[in-house]
């Protein structure tokens, strides 16, 4: 699609007359203007000098584990090869992957530690060596520490990484519970699962005969870990599709899925009406739901209210498709549903999920063939994990600044967690005490939280605000201390798994400038804190031979004698694991268990006795047809944002030219009908405007979009110097997304797992 | 000719992800602003009935190459071995014949004006792998082979070489997209 949507429309008639696959082309440069910068063909050859390293692609940033061998000339790296032992993606590669080398030496790459010389925003540095930029952390915490309590610092969670343990990990060792966590990224899912099924599911796509894609983007979300191969096999193999999202994405365009074209973030809505449907017609299984649910009778009365007429003015999905989508689902026996992250970004979300694990259930669609399933183990002893959760007590879940999940659910599935945004919230309110130091450590908050001038505010009133990333990013110009991190190419450590698979990472070239990796980072600053105990004073070796201890070899063993990786058995695949997983055991402090009567809940006795509602309901958006329909006069379309893209992670990659050149523009989705209606053509520059902000994007027409919903990719601010394309303005007249939602803390979250709302109404025209 | 080696390409299987592109263009460190493989969607249907299949196409290493024919400096060969399409950089006058002829907009054209295209990965053949775009493909939408070996890649599904003047060394689906 991108921006070869229009040429592929204008072309159609041609294509029709020629009959040629071969006419579908675009000449993406002349749509898109670029300017060229690269000498072509000034690779000389080179087989001689060229070494293959077997490694891991580290584009979705440490942990996404996808294989490749890393081609080396001349010590620089410059391409990827096919891996195809490594079982996480079978030798294919996404997108991304391919842009490494342009990644790694970028002209934003983080090459040496800085010092802010300027004013705050102003964005002027002066380089200082690592040791330096330590000791004015270590120095700065020690002395918040004693003046303010060590629960003064605050890190913002990156996406889940394998560094994500070693953040809890000093936060523990410093005394802090802040971990500031996004709202928006797979926790919500993994909660609300949790505590409605006892542990999250996976869909079944090897067996199943109907598969609903809900919220979700399989096919840019780890294509290359085997989500595209399983779709494309099950939909060969004569699996039938639904997708439920507000535009028709390529997933469904693939799969000939039937597409459900819902109003973003009224998941929850759409849900309890098929809930509706399901048990008011009796297409349930009453054998499990006897068995295995608690809470039935309750949710039966309580669904009757969302009926599908209810849903469709809310939803603006027609009533009579609602209730073929759930006949169907409820009809087939291998039927599976797969959650992405469209379900997190609403005020409703844990209501949505909560619905869709409640008609999980009431089906039987649970963990047998072709549903919703637990996987098997792995007789792969597990490596120790760097977390130290047995030494959370009451009293430090008592000191979170702000929840994310309900005090009485803390410290949950990661460990203690405040909501990114209330961390900021307490800088400028004081409110339960001030943060002092920020740690973001792969994080942006400008370009990924709400609220973007808010967050300004906050940035330039912190005492203390470090950056560790591999490249330059929105929040630099208000750090105080930027640490360079070493890209996952330029370190050996550490190990990589998938499932019953283990390899050692290999360093495919040395470290650019003075950086580190995350982890040796940890090590260091815990040891100069003091802390060296619990950091294996600062030996990072040592520590890699700790974690590698349950495996019975050091890890230069594991490199050396398995250099592709050691696969262990996996477990045959069972099912119906009911009583099991019905009993886990929580992450909360008292151990108690997940779904305390050991069935699927239904209605929730510890949400209820939490103070939250007991059964999922309807939460109107901020702002939307329904919630706010006054508004629609002047602003008539409603807006929200894709989480994931073809070409980058989140915020990140913009400046990697090949990527790009693939999406080199924020493209506002709009339907050609509402685009003609505005005098919008494809292409033009657009100013979308609504009740909190405004952003200027480039529309494009897209036939597969609600005629009364617009969207686009969020994250948008970072330039690319290669292709001449300068950083977007990050507040208003840019593109960033945040600007957009209302961050008022009444309106914007969901009451029960913070996650933040993505949704307002604007109007588009011209810019 | 000793063989024809050519591309299957199956768009009822393209997902759109744009890494055979990517792909091609780190491989061969193709210059800003041009890529030799281009993926384009055609929508068909309208609102809510609407849907769109992908068509990822580089050079269709022609039987009868309009572009060879065409080229007033003999810059393209097609070659003998294999007959896979290549241009002699060096040789190229940067006229844009060949791509005012090549039916399916193959030929590129670069800062520098002369013609730059896929070419089938021919280092890479030539040593017995298979081309970029082939290996990285998450869907398998994309195969590579000879003439004959083509229509066995697709497995049960029926595919027909690609119809056109210049003979294009390409399978697809007959049931079409």
């Amino acid at each position: 699609m991108s921006a070869s949507c229009e040429a592929g429309l204008s072309r159609r008639a041609f294509l029709k007359t020629t009959g040629t696959l071969g006419a579908a082309l675009a000449l993406d440069r002349e749509a898109f203007g670029l300017t060229p910068m690269l000498d072509a063909h000034s690779a000389e050859s080179s087989a001689g000098r060229e070494k293959l390293v077997p490694t891991f692609c580290a584009m979705c940033g440490p942990s996404s584990g996808c294989g490749i061998l890393a081609k080396v000339v001349d010590g620089k790296f410059v391409g990827i090869e096919s891996f195809p032992e490594c079982p996480t993606n079978d030798g294919v590669n996404c997108a991304k992957a391919h842009g490494a080398p342009q990644w790694v030496y970028s002209p934003d790459r983080l090459r040496y530690p800085l010092k802010r010389v300027g004013a705050k925003g102003e964005g002027k540095f002066q380089r200082i060596t690592w040791d330096e930029a330590l000791t004015i952390i270590a120095d700065k915490l020690k002395e918040q520490k004693a003046k303010y309590g060590p629960e003064s610092l605050g890190i913002l969670s990156p996406a889940r990484r394998s560094y994500s343990d070693y953040l809890y990990r000093f936060l523990i060792t410093h005394g802090s519970p802040n971990y500031g966590h996004s709202g928006i990224c797979g926790a919500q899912l993994t909660f609300t699962f949790l505590y409605t099924l006892g542990a999250p599911t996976s869909p079944d796509y090897d067996h199943a005969d109907l598969m609903v894609i809900w919220g979700k983007q399989p096919i840019f979300s780890g294509a290359s870990k085997r989500s595209v191969s399983k779709l494309v096999a099950a939909r060969e193999r004569g699996c039938k599709f639904v997708t439920i999202k507000p535009t028709l994405e390529p997933d469904g365009a693939v799969t000939n899925a039937l597409w459900v074209p819902i109003r973003p973030g009224t998941d929850a809505a759409l849900a309890l009406a098929m809930l509706n449907i399901i048990i008011s017609e009796n297409l349930y299984d009453a054998a499990f739901v006897k068995d295995w649910c608690y809470g039935f009778e309750q949710l039966k009365d309580h669904v009757q209210q969302y009926t599908p007429a209810w849903a469709e003015q809310i939803t603006g999905v027609p009533a009579v498709q609602i209730r073929d989508v759930a006949r169907l689902y409820a009809n087939t026996p291998r039927a599976a549903i797969d959650c992405g992250n469209g379900l997190e970004h609403s005020v409703a979300a844990n209501d949505a999920i909560r619905a869709i694990g409640a008609l999980m259930a009431i089906t039987g669609h649970l963990d047998k063939p072709g549903t919703n399933v637990w996987g098997g183990g792995s007789a792969m002893p597990q490596p120790r994990g760097v977390h130290l959760r047995e030494r959370y007590t009451q009293e430090w879940v008592d000191k979170l600044v702000g929840y994310e999940f309900p005090a009485a659910f803390q410290p949950a599935m990661e460990g203690t967690s405040a909501s990114y945004y209330r961390i900021f919230d307490s800088v400028l309110t004081g409110e339960k005490y001030s943060i002092r130091t920020i740690i973001a450590p792969g994080s942006q908050a400008l370009a990924s939280t709400r609220g973007t001038r808010r967050i300004i505010e906050a940035l330039k009133k912190l005492d203390f605000f470090v950056i560790l990333d591999t490249t330059r990013t929105a929040d630099m110009p208000y750090a105080d201390v930027v640490v360079p991190i070493s890209t996952m190419y330029e370190i050996d450590h550490p190990f990589e798994t998938s499932g019953n698979w283990i390899m050692a990472r290999n360093k495919v070239i040395e470290p650019l400038g003075e950086s580190k990796s995350d982890y040796e980072f940890w090590l260091d600053l815990g040891n100069r804190m003091g802390y060296g105990a619990d950091w294996w004073n600062g030996d990072i070796g040592k520590h890699m031979d700790w974690r590698m201890e349950p495996l019975g070899m050091t890890y230069e063993e594991l490199r050396a004698n398995y250099p592709k990786g050691r696969t262990y058995e996996a477990a045959p695949p069972s099912y119906q694991k009911y009583a099991a997983h019905f009993s886990s055991k929580s992450t909360r402090l008292d151990k108690g268990p997940y779904l305390p009567q050991g069935k699927v809940t239904l209605y929730s006795t510890l949400f209820e006795k939490a103070g939250l509602t007991p059964m999922p309901v309807w939460r109107e958006l901020p702002e939307g047809p329904t919630a706010t329909p006054a508004l629609l006069g002047k602003y008539p379309l409603l807006l929200s944002d894709y989480h994931t893209s073809r070409s980058y992670n989140a915020s990140w990659l913009r400046n990697v030219p090949y990527l790009r050149e693939v999406e080199p523009y924020p493209f506002l989705h709009i339907h050609p009908g509402a685009a003609k209606q505005r005098g919008i053509a494809d292409g033009d520059w657009v100013t979308v405007e609504g009740p909190h902000g405004s952003i200027k994007v480039k529309a494009m027409l897209y036939p597969g979009t609600r005629p009364d919903v617009v969207m686009l990719l969020h994250g948008w601010w970072q330039g690319c110097t290669e292709l001449g394309m300068a950083d977007l303005p990050i507040a208003d007249g840019g593109a960033n997304t945040n600007n957009m939602y209302t961050t008022d803390p009444e309106k914007m979250f969901d009451p029960v797992i913070t996650a933040m709302s993505s949704q307002t109404l604007v109007e588009v025209r011209k810019a | 000719m000793a063989k024809q080696y050519g591309f299957l390409i199956d768009s009822e299987r393209c997902v759109d992800c744009r890494a055979c592109l990517t792909a091609c263009k780190a491989s061969h460190m193709v210059e800003l602003g041009v890529s030799w493989r281009h993926v384009t969607s055609v929508w068909k249907g309208s609102y809510p009935d609407v849907s769109f299949t992908s068509h990822s196409m580089a050079c269709n290493h022609c039987e009868e190459p309009a572009c060879v024919k065409v080229c007033p400096v003999h810059a393209l060969t097609k070659r003998s071995e294999d007959g896979i399409v290549v241009v002699d950089h060096a040789k190229c006058i940067g006229c844009g014949a060949c791509g005012r002829a090549c039916p399916y907009h193959a030929p590129q054209y670069g800062k520098d004006k002369r013609m730059q295209k896929c070419d089938l990965c021919v280092d890479r053949v030539s040593a017995g792998k298979k081309p970029v775009c082939v290996v990285t493909c998450s869907a398998g939408a994309l195969a590579f082979g000879t003439m004959e070996e083509l229509p066995a890649l697709a497995g049960k599904k029926k595919v027909a070489r690609l119809e056109g003047a210049t003979k294009p060394s390409v399978f697809v689906p007959v049931s079409g997209a």
